[in-house]
């Protein structure tokens, strides 16, 4: 926003090292700087010395060699500044951590500072090599998470935007109603007072108390009720914000963050990552199929000579008896009981009381097996 | 005298008391009881501060809590006669009780005006003063002189080591004057005496920025207790006191500065990393640790809250990337390169806080969260650099606050870009203005804080627009009206010239010569018919300026020159109070003067024309405030978004709040008399406005006058005040006896047993029932009136 014009003023006897010109006599001067070396110059000797390729800086003492296309304005006055946000924007762009990928704040916090030490070495140029291979380092294996997380920064950033663009027009809004409830309060009051003066013109003298009296009180009765409309308004408004606040209100949803584990050993205090297990479909009976049988399965019909004769019969079946459940009754009775281990249960009792009457339960139970033995 | 309000003995140090002082003395007692805030208007000259004064200490001295009083007052000249006033009245307790209290007031005012120091109280500069008395008494420099280095120390402040701490004066009310005379004598500094008393005075009075202004409220006045009584006197004003407290100007000159002291910063970094290392190690663990400790201060509850230092970010550490020291120093230079580059821009911009930290962020890489520790940790680091001449970070420290206030507050502040000093000008002088719009952000520690904040003034009309500006509810909200035995004061609107066509300042007519030939006839007229001095308000010095040279070609000058010697008030401090000088001296001699000024300058706000130095008031055109400035229309929209507070009704309330405040200039008190007139049409609709006590003088027959008819009525109005006037005509009706007070009680408390019993007699209630009717009602009462004498000509 505010450098997209930088020829707005500088100091009238700025000079360009180059070719020496000053501003006062080419006012539209423009000095480029290129992020290899950031020596300044004028754009005419931009054009003079880099328009046939790649050619070394033209000032004294620095032998780096610049092309035209990486040329461009300064954004900020003090060339140091300029270079270390250079710098910080490529390390930003590789340390992207996000507060909420690390175990505490204090491991932020510390991951704040190493990134302020990189930045530091770089642009102070001291450890230069070994930091960059760092960064190099780093960038590759953590290439995923990266990504991710500038994702999310650009859609964090796009979000916002939205949001102020729509709290812009909302104020505008807002204030148009504004106007517009003033225009009418005034407009309102206008005619109250012009049909008053016209009863009054016209009603004979008499009358003229009650006239008055009358139109003061239906001037109060009209404000206040326009008073009452408004705030209705208003109430609705206010839900309206609120709705559409809530909409975009939306929480990010954080960065998965693949392959996290693997920039720990630069970057300490990360928080582990958990790949959660995939989740199972719902199972509403807990495993519990319906008809399914621990013991048994039952089948379409039993031969049995008693039963033959009534599956025949339609009077019978006429009413709703069904042979089915008379099978599944008596299976399920037959096999009831054959989960319990009478003796396991009895040593256990004698366990814990010495004395103790024992029942003959263990009989029952071998007599159900028996039947159900015979029905399956 | 000494009477009795519910049980609390309360001694006047005067033989009478004006009614409305014993209603507001019952007000504020029942507020002080009930533990809250109140709004209370009191008419200008009925003796506000004495009586303040007196119930105040009444109530300190009856009830056991001893509840300490923090009295705010605008300016030194109003401070000192408060102090004044207090003395007088613990004299006269003195005298009554037969015994003197353990009592201690002072007032506390800047270095500049007291110090004492044969160099520095020469120097001119306040922050020159501030710097240099801070040179010789810092605590570091005691040390380095302890370890036998060479470094001078003032003798007065030195001194007062030697006394006791909680004993640095004796008991008693000390005026500043009387303050640096103690001090003289026994060669101790007066500043730091009162700063060191504080929590052992029963009374400080000193200035709004004490409290209102976060910077220094941070050091003067966080140790205050909880259950002080606060109380704003000529508070009329308080709104913009706190926006301005928050509002930051920045300048590219002082970005310049402010990077100038980065690298100075930088450079004794470095210094200190080969000598000292270890202090600035140690400096960086404890930032590693967080700002803890202040949290802990808080959490006991000994500090009033910082608006600058919100309490969520004492919970947290420090961010990593500005715990260096280098590291913050950097942070700090990409932040001013940043606002430098947007200085740049030649147009005129506004934004919010968050679109301001977004653009920030894309280009620089700063993030909100160390900016929001930027004035905490600028402060640390200065305090372990142990530097001396902090002036010259003022500019730095003035840009962190900044960064500090920009990345806390999403609401309630803008950003306002503005490129050219002036619309016509071509020469360039950016200044960002960051202007605070809330008024409640600089007060909610204090309303918070203290259990009873007292705000009174003049001229507080309307009421409620108070509470809701600053955010609070209040216990007791009420304005006194003026009990008079003659009519002392004649206030009139006059909204036509002497050919009967409508006079006023709005833009469209101001420059109309009918319009400003019958405002010069205004002003011959008075000038001719008022004895002494006449004071004329205009809305602005631009304004003044254009009409006066019109005057002057019009002969209206040379016409008024005939009866009044003319005076005009000028920006400059020095001229106007030449200007005022010369004006009271004609008016002590001969035919008096008149004096041209502005009602926003400084002679409307605090000057008095009591007495013959002001017999006539003339109020010309309503003084609005400019309206195109940016700032202003950021804060009506502000207003409207959040108080629901309409922006006419801002605009006309601001306007008729200095109308009135001018027009009280000429009414010092009862046995005082005056003419107020507001000469513009629009005065006739906005007379609900003003304050109840002028409202209440005007007879509906003046609010729709010409000229003419002003001057007769002027006329006759100046000769009955001729009479002679006995004091003795005022007992009773304005002014009581303690006789008169039990009068009133006794007839309070029949009529309040009356009204429990509900025997409520027809008679009474056909009085009562109109009365509250007529406040609810007001609108009614003109139009009664109109409608009886449509009747009366009907017969």
């Amino acid at each position: 926003m505010a450098s997209k014009n930088g020829i707005d003023r500088q100091d009238e006897d700025e000079v360009c090292p180059v070719c020496k010109s000053s501003r006062y006599l080419n006012p539209n001067m423009r000095f480029l700087i290129n992020p290899e070396c950031y020596h300044k110059m004028c754009e005419s000797c931009v054009d003079r010395i880099f328009s046939s390729g790649p050619a070394s800086c033209p000032v004294a003492g620095c032998r780096k060699t610049l092309r035209k296309n990486r040329f461009r304005q300064q954004t900020f006055e003090d060339i140091g500044v300029e270079r270390e946000v250079d710098i910080r924007r490529r390390v930003m762009h590789i340390l992207n951590r996000r507060e909420e990928e690390f175990d505490s704040k204090r491991a932020y916090d510390d991951f704040l500072e190493q990134r302020e030490e990189i930045i530091a070495n770089l642009v102070c140029r001291t450890d230069v090599a070994k930091t960059e291979a760092q960064l190099q380092a780093y960038a590759q294996e953590n290439m995923q998470s990266i990504k991710a997380n500038q994702l999310l920064e650009e859609q964090e950033a796009t979000s916002f935007q939205k949001k102020i663009l729509m709290e812009q027009e909302e104020a505008r809004l807002r204030q148009q109603m504004a106007r517009e409830e003033y225009e009418n309060e005034r407009r309102e009051q206008q005619a109250t007072r012009e049909d008053f003066l016209t009863r009054l013109a016209s009603g004979s003298s008499v009358d003229a108390a009650a006239l008055a009296r009358e139109g003061n009180k239906v001037h109060l009765k009209k404000s206040s009720a326009r008073r009452s409309e408004e705030e209705r308004i208003r109430q609705k408004q206010a839900a309206l914000r609120g709705s559409e606040g809530k909409r975009t209100g939306t929480p990010l949803t954080t960065a998965d963050t693949a392959g996290a584990v693997a920039g720990a050993g630069f970057i300490k205090g990360l928080r582990k990552i958990k790949t959660p297990e995939p989740e199972k479909p719902y199972d509403p009976f807990m495993g519990l199929v319906p008809g399914k049988r621990d013991y048994y399965t039952q089948l379409e019909s039993y031969p049995y000579a008693f039963l033959d004769k009534l599956r025949a019969d339609t009077t019978v079946q006429a009413g709703g008896y069904a042979l089915q459940e008379y099978y599944s009754r008596t299976l399920l009775e037959a096999f009831a009981g054959l989960g319990c281990f009478v003796q396991e249960e009895v040593a256990e009792r004698d366990a814990t009381s010495a004395l103790g009457l024992s029942k003959p339960a263990s009989t029952e139970g071998a007599a159900m097996a028996a039947v159900g033995e015979k029905a399956a | 005298m000494k009477f009795f309000i519910d049980d609390l003995p309360v001694l006047f140090p005067y033989p009478r008391v004006y009614p409305e002082q014993y209603a507001y003395m019952c007000d504020l007692k029942k507020t002080l009881d009930a533990g809250g805030h109140c709004v209370l208007e009191m008419p200008s000259g009925t003796g506000k501060t004495i009586s303040l004064l007196s119930l105040i200490v009444a109530y300190q001295q009856h009830y056991p809590e001893h509840r300490k009083l923090i009295y705010c007052s605008r300016t030194m000249s109003e401070i000192e006669k408060a102090l004044a006033e207090l003395k007088g009245l613990m004299k006269y307790r003195s005298k009554e009780l037969g015994h003197d209290e353990e009592f201690r007031a002072l007032g506390l005012t800047s270095r500049k005006n007291l110090c004492l120091h044969p160099s520095v109280k020469r120097e001119k500069s306040g922050t020159v003063v501030d710097a240099r008395c801070r040179s010789l008494t810092a605590g570091f420099v005691k040390e380095k002189k302890e370890r036998g280095e060479d470094v001078d120390l003032c003798i007065y402040h030195e001194n007062l080591d030697l006394l006791e701490p909680h004993n640095l004066v004796p008991p008693g009310v000390f005026t500043l004057d009387g303050l640096t005379r103690y001090g003289e004598e026994h060669k101790q500094c007066p500043y730091f005496s009162a700063r060191r008393m504080m929590p052992w005075c029963n009374i400080i009075i000193y200035s709004y920025h004490y409290l209102l202004d976060p910077k220094i409220a941070e050091r003067v006045s966080r140790e205050l207790s909880k259950d002080c009584i606060v109380v704003f006197d000529e508070a009329h004003n308080i709104d913009n006191v706190c926006i301005e407290s928050l509002s930051i100007d920045l300048s590219e000159d002082s970005l310049r500065k402010a990077t100038r002291g980065a690298t100075n910063l930088e450079r004794k970094i470095e210094e200190m990393k080969s000598t000292d290392a270890e202090k600035l190690q140690n400096e960086y663990s404890k930032l590693v640790e967080g700002l803890q400790q202040a949290e802990q201060a808080r959490e006991e509850d000994q500090f009033i809250a910082n608006p600058v230092l919100p309490d969520d970010l004492l919970k947290e550490a420090v961010p990593g990337n500005i715990r260096r020291a280098e590291h913050f120093i950097s942070f700090l230079k990409r932040f001013i390169e940043y606002l430098k580059t947007r200085m740049k821009v030649t147009h005129t911009i506004s934004e919010t806080p968050p679109s301001f930290l977004t653009h920030l962020k894309d280009l620089t890489y700063i993030e909100r969260k160390p900016l929001r520790f930027c004035a905490e940790r600028l402060t640390s680091l200065v305090r372990t650099l142990e530097l001396v001449n902090i002036e010259d970070y003022q500019p730095l420290q003035e840009v962190a606050t900044f960064a500090t206030l920009v990345a806390t507050y999403d609401k309630g502040f803008v950003l306002i870009l503005e490129p050219f000093e002036s619309e016509a000008a071509t020469v360039p002088n950016p200044v960002l203005h960051f202007t605070c719009l809330d008024a409640a952000i600089a007060i909610k520690p204090v309303l918070d804080r203290f259990s009873s904040v007292i705000i009174t003034s003049g001229t507080l009309s309307p009421l409620e627009m108070y509470p809701k500006m600053l955010g609070f509810t209040t216990v007791m909200q009420e304005s006194y009206s003026m009990t008079l035995a003659r009519r002392s004061f004649l206030p009139m609107i006059v909204t036509r010239g002497s050919d009967q066509a409508q006079v006023s300042s709005s833009f469209g007519i101001r420059n109309d010569p009918g319009v400003v030939r019958n405002y010069g006839t205004l002003v011959t007229e008075f000038a001719r018919i008022t004895p002494d001095g006449v004071v004329v308000f205009f809305p602005s010095y631009l304004y003044m300026e254009s009409i006066i040279s019109m005057w002057q070609g019009m002969g209206i000058l040379d016409q008024i020159w005939n009866y009044k010697l003319i005076l005009v008030e000028t920006p400059d401090a020095q001229e106007s109070s030449l200007a005022l000088e010369t004006y009271r001296t004609a008016c002590c001699n001969g035919r008096g003067a008149i004096l041209f000024c502005v009602a926003r300058g400084k002679v409307s706000e605090g000057i008095d024309f009591d007495h013959h130095y002001g017999r006539a008031v003339l109020c010309i055109g309503v003084p609005f405030q400019y309206t195109e400035s940016r700032i202003l229309k950021a804060r009506l929209e502000f207003l409207r978004e959040n108080y629901r507070i309409r922006e006419n009704d801002f605009l006309s309330f601001d306007a008729m709040r200095h109308a009135a405040q001018c027009l009280g200039r000429v009414l010092r008190g009862k046995d005082d008399y005056g003419v107020m007139v507001l000469a513009d049409r629009r005065f006739e609709r906005k007379r609900p406005q003003l304050p109840k006590w002028i409202n209440q003088a005007m007879l509906d027959s003046e609010t729709n006058l010409s000229t003419d008819m002003a001057v007769a009525n002027a006329k006759n109005f100046l000769r009955t005040m001729a009479q002679p006037f006995k004091s003795k005509d005022q007992e009773g009706i304005s002014t009581w006896s303690l006789a008169d007070i039990e009068r009133h009680e006794a007839k309070r408390k029949a009529e309040e047993a009356r009204m429990m019993h509900g025997e409520v007699d027809p008679a009474q209630r056909a009085n009562q029932i109109p009365s509250t009717l007529a406040i609810i009602e007001d609108e009614y009462d003109d139009d009664d009136i109109d409608a009886d004498m449509l009747m009366l000509d009907a017969q």
